[in-house]
C-alpha cells in the first residue's frame, strides 16, 4: 500500500506538470470529437495527457449549449413559413 | 499472491472474516458485496419475471381469465419498477463492485463501508415494493412511469412505492459516488485514464449520469408525495398545477435512466468481443468519446416520450432531431464492434454468443427507437405494443443479454469454476428463440393499434398475443436453466485456470488467479 501511494503521487506530479498549457481550441476539438464519437488515437492520448477534467466538463457544458442552439436554429429554419 | 492477510488502510475489518450470516451483513469487501448485489438482482429478476408471466397469462387469450383489471395494472406497474430498479440496475452495480477494482488494479472500492450500506438499502426497498401488493388497495397501478393523476389518486401502495424509490435513489447515488471515487483515485500506477478497460470507462460515465439524474427522480416523487398528503398542487390542474410538468421532470430523469441501463452493457460487450476475436477493441478512443456523447445527448431528448401530450411543433421538431442524432454515436459503437470482429480469429463460447446476440438485437431496438422518434409515426404508435417491443429489444436483448454475457465471461474468475458450455449454449439459443417469439410479434400488434397496459383486447389481436405469451413462458423457463447452470458451476464446475480465455488482456486475467483472492491487489500491479 505504501508503495502504491508513492507511485500514485509521482504519477500525479507528472500529469500536473503537463497540464499547465492547453488552448481553448484543443478543448473545443476534444468536445466536438466527443459529440461525434470519432477520434484518432494520437489526438486522444495527447488530450488525456494534457487536458484537465475541469476543462472537459466546462467545454462539454458549453458544447451542449451550442448543440442545443444549433438544433433550435435548424428547427426555426424548417418552420419559418 | 497471499490470499488472506493484507495491510489495507481503513479496511482492517475485512481481515478477520466473520463467518456465517454476519460475514455478509457486515462485509466491506467489494467481492462479497458484488456477489450480494448479483444474487439480489437475480432474485428480483425472478419476482419481476413472475409478474411478467402473470401478464402474459392474462393476455394469452382475449377476455379476462386470470387477473382482474385492477390487479393486472398492479402487475404491469410493479413488473416495470422491479425489473428496472431491482433487477437490471443492481446487477450492473454488482458487476462494477466485482470488476472495477480488479480491472484497475485497486485493492477494494474507495468507500468500503458506504458500499455495504448502499447494498443493504436494496432489500428494504424491495420489501416495500413487493409488500405493497398486500396493503389495502394493493400496489401502485399507474404504470412504472407513475404519471399523475393516477399516482396522486392511488392508495397506500403508491406511498410505499414513493418511499421505495427514495431509498433506491439514495442507494444508487452512494454506489455512484463510490464508483467515481474508486476509478478516479485508485488506479494502479501506469493505469492512465486512456488505458482503462472500456467497462471501467462506461461505468465512470454512467455513474456521473446517475449522480445527475437520481436527485431529479427523488425530487419528482417528493412532489408527488406532497401533492398526495400535504396539500400542494404541483401536478393538479385544479390547484394551478400541471400534470404535464410531471412528465417533463420524470422523463428528464427517465431518458438518461435508460442509458444508465445500457452504457455498462456496452462496456461488458466491449470487453468480450475483443477477447473472443483475439484482437484489441477497434477504435477504443472513439468508443470512449461515443459513450461520453451518448451520455450528454441523452439529457436533451426527454420529450420524445411526450409527443402526444400536447407540444408546440417547434418542440416536437427539436426533440425529434435531437433524438435521431443520438443514433450517430450509437452507430459508431456498433461499427466498432463489428470492425473488431472483422478478420479476428473468433470462437463462439457462450459469452461471445450472448455478445453477438446483443449486437444483433440491440440494433433492431435502436432502429425501432428511431422510428418512434419520428413525430408523425410516434403519434400513431405511442402507447401501443410497438413501444413495448422497442424497449424490450433494448432492455432484454440489450441490457439483460449483456449481463448474461458478462456472467459467463467472468464466472470462472468469480467462482474458480468453469460453467457447462453445453448448458450455456442451450441457454443462449433458447433465450434467443423465445425472446424473439415474445417480442418480435409485438411490433405487429403495436402497428395494428393494440394499446399497452390493458388486460383485454379485440379479437383481431388474438393470434399474435398467443404466440407472444407462449414465447414468454418459454423465456421464463429458460431462465431457470440459467439458475441451475450457475449453481452447477459453483458446486461441480471444473477447476478454472487463471485465464480460460486466451484473448483476455485485462488485469483480472493477467494478474490474478481464479478464483480471485479475497483482496485483489495488496501491492499494485505495474501497468505498462
Ligand atoms: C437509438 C436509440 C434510441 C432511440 C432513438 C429511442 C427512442 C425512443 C422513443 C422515441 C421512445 C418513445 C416512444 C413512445 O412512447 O411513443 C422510446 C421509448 C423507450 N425507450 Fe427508447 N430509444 C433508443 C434507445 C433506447 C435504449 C438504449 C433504451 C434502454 C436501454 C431505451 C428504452 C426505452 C424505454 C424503456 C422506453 C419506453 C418508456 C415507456 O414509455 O414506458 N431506448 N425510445
Ligand atoms: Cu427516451
Amino acid at each position: 500500500m505504501e508503495a502504491w501511494l508513492q507511485n500514485k503521487a509521482e504519477e500525479v506530479n507528472k500529469i500536473t506538470e503537463k497540464q499547465s498549457s492547453v488552448s481553448i481550441l484543443q478543448i473545443a476539438k476534444a468536445v466536438m470529437a466527443a459529440f461525434m464519437g470519432i477520434r484518432t488515437k494520437s489526438d486522444l492520448e495527447n488530450d488525456a495527457a494534457t487536458l484537465k477534467p475541469v476543462h472537459v466538463v466546462i467545454g462539454g457544458i458549453i458544447g451542449g449549449l451550442v448543440f442545443v442552439i444549433c438544433v433550435l436554429l435548424l428547427v426555426q429554419l424548417v418552420v419559418r413559413n | 499472491m497471499a490470499a488472506v492477510h493484507g495491510d489495507v488502510h481503513g479496511h482492517e475489518h475485512d481481515d478477520h472474516h466473520p463467518s456465517g450470516i454476519m460475514r455478509w451483513v457486515k462485509t466491506t469487501n467489494h467481492k462479497d458485496i458484488g456477489t450480494m448485489y448479483l444474487w439480489f438482482s437475480f432474485t428480483m429478476f425472478m419476482v419481476g419475471g413472475f409478474l411478467a408471466m402473470g401478464i402474459r397469462a392474462e393476455l394469452y387469450q382475449p377476455g379476462i381469465q386470470i387477473l382482474q383489471p385492477e390487479l393486472f395494472n398492479q402487475f404491469t406497474t410493479l413488473h416495470g419498477l422491479i425489473m428496472v430498479f431491482g433487477a437490471i440496475m443492481p446487477a450492473f452495480v454488482g458487476f462494477a463492485n466485482w470488476q472495477v477494482p480488479m480491472m484497475i488494479g485497486a485493492p477494494d472500492m474507495a468507500f468500503a463501508r458506504m458500499n455495504n450500506w448502499s447494498f443493504w438499502l436494496l432489500p428494504v426497498a424491495a420489501t416495500l415494493l413487493v409488500g405493497s401488493f398486500f396493503v389495502p388497495g394493493g400496489a401502485a397501478a399507474g404504470g412504472w412511469t407513475f404519471y399523475p393523476p393516477l399516482s396522486t389518486q392511488g392508495g397506500l401502495g403508491v406511498d410505499l412505492m414513493i418511499f421505495s424509490v427514495h431509498i433506491l435513489g439514495a442507494s444508487s447515488i452512494m454506489g455512484s459516488i463510490n464508483i467515481i471515487t474508486t476509478i478516479l483515485n485508485m488506479r494502479a500506477p501506469g493505469m492512465t485514464m486512456m488505458k482503462m478497460p472500456m467497462f471501467v470507462w462506461t461505468w465512470l460515465i454512467t455513474a456521473y449520469l446517475l449522480v445527475l439524474v437520481m436527485p431529479v427522480l427523488a425530487g419528482v416523487v417528493t412532489m408527488l408525495l406532497t401533492d398526495r398528503h400535504f396539500g400542494t398542487s404541483f401536478f393538479n390542474a385544479a390547484g394551478g398545477g400541471d400534470p404535464v410538468l410531471f412528465q417533463h421532470i420524470f422523463w428528464f430523469f427517465g431518458h438518461p435512466e435508460v442509458y444508465i441501463m445500457i452504457l455498462p452493457a456496452f462496456g461488458i460487450v466491449s470487453e468480450i468481443i475483443p477477447t473472443f476475436s483475439r484482437k484489441p477493441l477497434f477504435g477504443y478512443s472513439s468508443m470512449v468519446y461515443a459513450t461520453a456523447s451518448i451520455a450528454i445527448l441523452s439529457c436533451i431528448v426527454w420529450a420524445h416520450h411526450m409527443f402526444t401530450a400536447g407540444m408546440p411543433t417547434v418542440g416536437q421538431l427539436f426533440f425529434m432531431y435531437a433524438t435521431m442524432l443520438i443514433a450517430v454515436p450509437t452507430g459508431v459503437k456498433v461499427f466498432n464492434w463489428t470492425a473488431t470482429m472483422w478478420r479476428g480469429s473468433m470462437t463462439f463460447e457462450t459469452p461471445m454468443l450472448f455478445a453477438i446476440g446483443f449486437i444483433f438485437l440491440f440494433v433492431i431496438g435502436g432502429f425501432s427507437g428511431v422510428i418512434c422518434a419520428i413525430v408523425p409515426i410516434d403519434i400513431q404508435v405511442q402507447d401501443t405494443y410497438y413501444v413495448i417491443a422497442h424497449f424490450h429489444y433494448v432492455l432484454v436483448s440489450g441490457a439483460l443479454f449483456a449481463l448474461f454475457a458478462g456472467v459467463y465471461y467472468w464466472i470462472p474468475k468469480w467462482t474458480g469454476h468453469m460453467y457447462s458450455e453445453t448448458l450455456g449454449k442451450w441457454h443462449f439459443w433458447l433465450s434467443m428463440f423465445f425472446f424473439n417469439a415474445t417480442f418480435f410479434v409485438q411490433h405487429f400488434l403495436g402497428l395494428a393499434g393494440m394499446p399497452r397496459r390493458i388486460p383485454d383486447y379485440n379479437l383481431q389481436f388474438a393470434d399474435f398475443n398467443m404466440i407472444s405469451s407462449l414465447g414468454a413462458f418459454g423465456f421464463g423457463l429458460t431462465q431457470l436453466l440459467f439458475l441451475y447452470l450457475v449453481i452447477d458451476c459453483i458446486r461441480n464446475g471444473e477447476k478454472a485456470p487463471q485465464s480460460p480465455w486466451d484473448g483476455a488482456t485485462t488485469l483480472e486475467w493477467t494478474h490474478l488467479p481464479s478464483p480471485a483472492p479475497y483482496h485483489s491487489f495488496e501491492t499494485p500491479p505495474i501497468v505498462k
